[in-house]
């Protein structure tokens, strides 16, 4: 799988005109993301190899949703994802690379989609119950979790540890009877320590307010259960009202105050609004219509903003984000 | 975000000649053989000064391969752990020369010290150039902190304060060139922790003053103004703040945004600071913090009266300022939950702003059909 950008480009097909009615182009989609692979002979390719996996998560997730889910064969997703797996239990994003959080949380993402975690029990004895223990090993004494053993901590990847544990099924909720692997008390803790007065959340206690970072901090409360418990009614007019202002007059969405748009908020902010109920204080219509106009509707893929290059991960958040505003013919998406 | 890897470059065509392709092919070549080159060093445990200029040239290349970043950690953690042997290893004593044992004491370091201080230093330096590139990138500001982690664990105190201002005149540099940079932000605070923890003395004032300045040469400098309130509440309790000197400083910052917002009423980042104001004024919000101590119900009203008043004014010859509808239906709604009388505020008023609110900003509809519902107009 290629992180490649190109080579079409968002807002059109090769005339640059915009078709009048303005469509999903599905078939396009999914044959530029089965392309994606051969593209070997690009530079490119080679030098996206650290994000390799999640370029398939990315790839394989869009085709899902596009209702196309065999278009990448299972068994070579799943020879890749397993010459993937540490001694540790983490998984690189390629072979020969250095395993951390965000790759085990693709790695553990495309097993749940592609049901391969017999598998894994077969190729790795207790091979889940490995994954989750380099997972939770990563936890630290605040209540965040590290990336990798180098240090660096970020709620993206406590989102990336409660995702990764709750699709294993080795969350301490979803096994009441055994002793919990991580601790949720000071992980909960450390992200309400992360939430700003204007009601969004930063990657650090103290720093500003991101959608990306409001994304990760909602998903992982969300999956922990204490959303709205949390939140309560004011709390989330509070953060809704910043999320509905990442709507700008092109339809599209920013990630925070006076940046530019980027089809990928589509997915940030409108997985955090639905998560607290708030999807309808954005209009949909017109953020449909941007999403559209992101697609290369000639050689297929989504770019960041119409007129530029496509590529795997906005083709993935443009659709989920087409996907929650309940655009027809999508497979329905889960916003945490 | 994970995004880092994929360029957004515009208007470029690809040039698909076979000229071209065979380039590519070449540098796909090159490319892999650097990275097989690295690779097999390091699995040979070869952490040799050759190792480091061969991690320099890829990771020149591609500063988003964060594996590669790890190796070179480890080169330098192999140079710093033989350093600080050759303390114990008398033959390796022998060999030093007197000119480094008379720099390293002019120092105030040992001669390992200064060594580990030169090899950190020179990374520092490499980085310079890659973070000017790629000033987004995570793993170039992570290497950064473990660079700084590690000198502040191995060399005495003032060795490592120096490296520490050293990056604090970096992080200025950083966040002048793009103010809005969250790393450079991130790495600031950072910065300025380890300086107060080295140094026992707080840094609260210059950095408040640093926020200031920014705000000076740019009024529409959000992050400086995120900063300044969120040293605000420190900075008072340090001062061992009375409640005159609190009501003093929150009055200097009304009268610093309400004049930045007359001159332009449009502008999102001063909305967000009179918001971070009205905020420490809402016992509602579990996030905000205390300015006025203390804060009775008499300083909400007297404060939600003199904005709302205010914010009435900036309307004329902004009326399709959507931020001021806004800032009125909130603070009349809080007005409102405080005092429960009309004195102030109308219902005609009240509707009469959102009416104009979902004129200008259809966009939100669906959130004015809550407000109209919730504010029961």
């Amino acid at each position: 799988m290629s992180l490649a950008a190109g080579p079409g480009r968002g807002g059109g097909g090769a005339q640059g005109q915009l078709p009048e009615e303005l469509q999903l182009v599905v078939e396009k989609h999914v044959a530029y993301i089965q392309s994606l692979d051969t593209r070997r002979e690009e530079l490119e390719y080679h030098l996206t190899e650290h994000l390799r996996i999640s370029g398939i998560y990315w790839g394989l997730t869009a085709l899902h949703l596009l209702g196309h889910p065999d278009a990448l064969p299972r068994e070579g997703v799943l020879d890749f994802v397993f010459i993937c797996l540490h001694e540790n239990g983490g998984f690189s994003p390629a072979p020969g690379h250095d395993p951390h959080m965000l790759y085990t949380l693709s790695a553990v993402q495309i097993l749940a989609m592609v049901d391969g975690f017999g598998e894994l029990e077969k190729k790795v004895p207790d091979g889940k119950t490995k994954v989750a223990r380099y997972i939770a090993s990563l936890q630290r004494a605040n209540g965040t979790f590290a990336g990798d053993e180098w240090g660096e901590t970020d709620t993206r990847f406590m989102y990336g540890a409660l995702n990764a544990l709750s699709l294993l099924g080795l969350l301490p909720q979803q096994q009441p009877d055994q002793p919990p692997m991580i601790d949720i008390p000071a992980a909960m803790a450390h992200v309400k320590a992360c939430q700003n007065f204007d009601g969004g959340f930063g990657s650090e206690p103290g720093a500003e307010s991101h959608s990306g970072q409001v994304f990760t901090c909602c998903g992982a409360l969300s999956i922990a259960g204490e959303i709205d418990s949390y939140l309560g009614e004011a709390g989330k007019d509070r953060l809704g009202a910043w999320l509905s202002e990442r709507q700008l007059p092109s339809g599209g969405l920013n990630g925070r105050p006076e940046k530019l748009v980027d089809v990928c908020y589509s997915w940030w902010v409108m997985s955090s609004m639905a998560m607290i109920d708030r999807l309808h204080w954005i209009d949909k219509g017109k953020l449909t219509a941007f999403i559209l106009q992101c697609q290369d509707a000639d050689e297929g893929g989504l770019a960041d903003r119409p007129g530029d290059m496509v590529d795997v991960f906005h083709t993935v958040f443009g659709i989920a984000g087409l996907s929650l505003l309940g655009h027809p013919g999508l497979v329905e998406v889960d916003a945490a | 975000m994970a995004s880092h890897g994929i360029p957004r470059v515009s208007g470029t065509s690809v040039d698909r000649s076979e000229q071209a392709k065979e380039k590519e092919r070449r540098q796909i070549e090159q490319y892999n053989a650097l990275e097989t080159d690295v690779v097999e060093r390091i699995k040979a445990k070869d952490y040799s000064g050759a190792t480091l200029q061969a991690t320099s040239n890829l990771l020149s290349q591609n500063p988003e391969y964060y594996t590669i970043w790890n190796h070179r950690r480890l080169v330098l953690q192999d140079a710093i752990v033989k350093e600080l042997r050759s303390e114990q290893d008398s033959t390796k004593q022998a060999e030093v020369e007197d000119a480094d044992i008379t720099a390293a004491q002019k120092a105030g370091l040992t001669v390992p010290q200064q060594e580990i201080a030169l090899l950190l230093k020179e990374d520092l330096r490499f980085l310079i150039p890659l973070l000017k590139q790629y000033p987004k990138c995570y793993w170039i500001w992570n290497h950064r902190s473990w660079l700084l982690a590690t000198a502040t664990k191995h060399l005495p105190a003032p060795s490592a304060v120096e490296l520490w201002q050293g990056e604090m005149g970096l992080v200025t540099k950083m966040l002048a060139l793009d103010s809005r940079n969250f790393h450079g932000w991130g790495y600031r605070r950072t910065a300025v922790a380890a300086l107060e923890g080295l140094g026992g003395k707080s840094l609260v004032e210059p950095e408040f003053e640093y926020t200031t300045k920014m705000i000076r040469a740019n009024l529409s400098n959000f992050s400086a103004w995120h900063n300044r309130g969120q040293l605000i509440p420190r900075l008072l309790a340090e001062r061992q703040a009375s409640s005159e000197d609190r009501s003093k400083l929150f009055d200097g910052e009304f009268e610093l945004i309400t004049t930045a917002l007359y001159t332009d009423p449009y502008d999102q980042s001063l909305w967000f600071y009179h918001q971070y104001l009205m905020s420490t004024l809402d016992p509602g919000n579990k996030h905000s913090v205390s300015i006025l101590e203390p804060c009775t119900n008499g300083n909400r009203l007297q404060y939600l009266e003199q904005e709302i008043d205010s914010i009435r004014e900036m309307l004329d010859g902004a009326e399709d300022c959507k931020y001021i509808y806004q800032a009125l239906l909130e603070y009349s709604r809080r007005y409102l939950e405080v005092d429960g009388g009309n004195k102030k505020v109308t219902t005609v008023d009240m509707k009469g702003w959102l009416e104009e609110l979902r004129k200008i900003d259809p966009l939100r509809e669906g959130r004015w059909k809550d407000l109209e519902s919730k504010m029961k107009l």
